[in-house]
């Protein structure tokens, strides 16, 4: 699994199209931005699966429920991805927005959001192999670790 | 691959210390150049006391310096003021977010964003293209939630595609975090 973030209209799904030369007939694409639903179980028919936004369903799903339930679903969802990469031979992409560096918002929703959305990302780049930042187009990798061996 | 521009593009935070950082940098290199004159463009509109002061501020540190720093006072259409600029000079722009928020004010919603991003981007090319060396200062606006304030994600949308062009073409790009810069693209000193 591959975590990628940055900050809102840095670049980051363009990086991603292009580092992985993503098309319509290899890669599924799930956008919060799009406001796509998320779909459970996740769909593993194509060699790439891309989950955009996540941040965007975090919020979406707080509305239903607390922090703590939404990031277990996310640890879910995560044990997911991680099992389709094993028994489909494919590769999940996870983008997201960070939403975390400005001024403590005065809106307790827009707080919780923000909380849930950084632990969750916490989460996401411990499971993930590879973590990379994009900065206006340009990557940093913070981590990539070596495939496992079988 | 994108067209290099001799441009240094630098962001940070607010008090990261980006701008000194920019000004020592511009100096350098206008005193390794030896020929060509040293210019400042601001961009700051000037609209109430406490900003008058931080322009007076920056003013002051400038002649301070003694360097010969040639002050444009510009808010739009930079463009125009190539014909200024020779070769050999070296041009400080601090900042492109003021710039930009500067003509989305100027032109709100009668302009479409696609035209506004190419005539900014030509403006800044227009400077970029004829100098010895453009060193432009920019912010780190990205990073909290944008709300549904349309002009706010309109602005981010326009700034952000304009860092992406303007990275894309640059020959260095740096990140100024705590007065530390993290060099994204590029060499790796000032």
């Amino acid at each position: 699994m591959h975590f990628v973030t940055g900050g809102a209209f840095n670049g980051k799904t363009a990086w991603v199209k292009t580092y992985y030369d993503l098309s319509e007939q290899n890669c599924r694409l799930i956008s919060g931005y799009r406001e796509d639903p998320f779909p459970r179980p996740l769909p593993g028919d194509k060699p790439f699966l891309v989950l955009n936004g996540i941040e965007q369903y975090v919020y979406r799903w707080l509305h239903d429920t607390d922090e703590k339930s939404v990031r277990k679903k996310w640890q879910n969802i995560l044990e997911e991805c991680s099992e389709l990469e094993k028994k489909q031979q494919l590769k999940v992409i996870i983008i997201g927005t960070d939403i975390t560096k400005g001024i403590v918002p005065t809106d307790k929703k827009e707080r919780e959001w923000r909380d849930a959305a950084g632990r969750v990302f916490q989460d996401t780049a411990t499971v993930c192999r590879r973590v990379d930042i994009v900065w206006y187009g340009q990557n940093k990798t913070l981590k990539n670790e070596p495939e496992e061996s079988f | 691959m994108a067209e290099t521009q001799p441009v240094i593009f630098i962001t940070g935070g607010v008090r990261s210390g980006k701008s000194s950082i920019a000004e020592q940098t511009a100096a350098r290199i206008w005193r390794k150049k030896q020929t060509g004159k040293l210019h400042y463009i601001a961009t700051m509109q000037v609209s109430d006391g406490e900003l008058k002061e931080r322009v007076a501020i920056h003013k002051r540190d400038r002649l301070l310096s003694k360097l010969p720093w040639q002050t444009w006072e510009q808010p739009v259409s930079l463009g125009r003021m190539a014909c200024r600029f020779h070769p050999d000079d070296t041009v400080l722009l601090d900042c492109l977010t003021t710039w930009v928020n500067n003509e989305l004010f100027y032109n709100g919603n009668r302009v479409d964003e696609e035209i506004l991003l190419k005539q900014i981007w030509e403006d800044f090319s227009a400077i970029a293209n004829r100098v010895h060396k453009f060193v432009v200062v920019s912010n780190e606006v990205f990073y909290e939630p944008l709300g549904d304030r349309e002009l706010v994600i309109r602005y981010c949308r326009l700034l952000g595609k304009l860092h992406q062009k303007i990275v894309a073409h640059a020959e260095q790009a740096v990140l100024v975090e705590a007065g530390v810069p993290v060099f994204m693209k590029g060499g790796k000193g000032l």
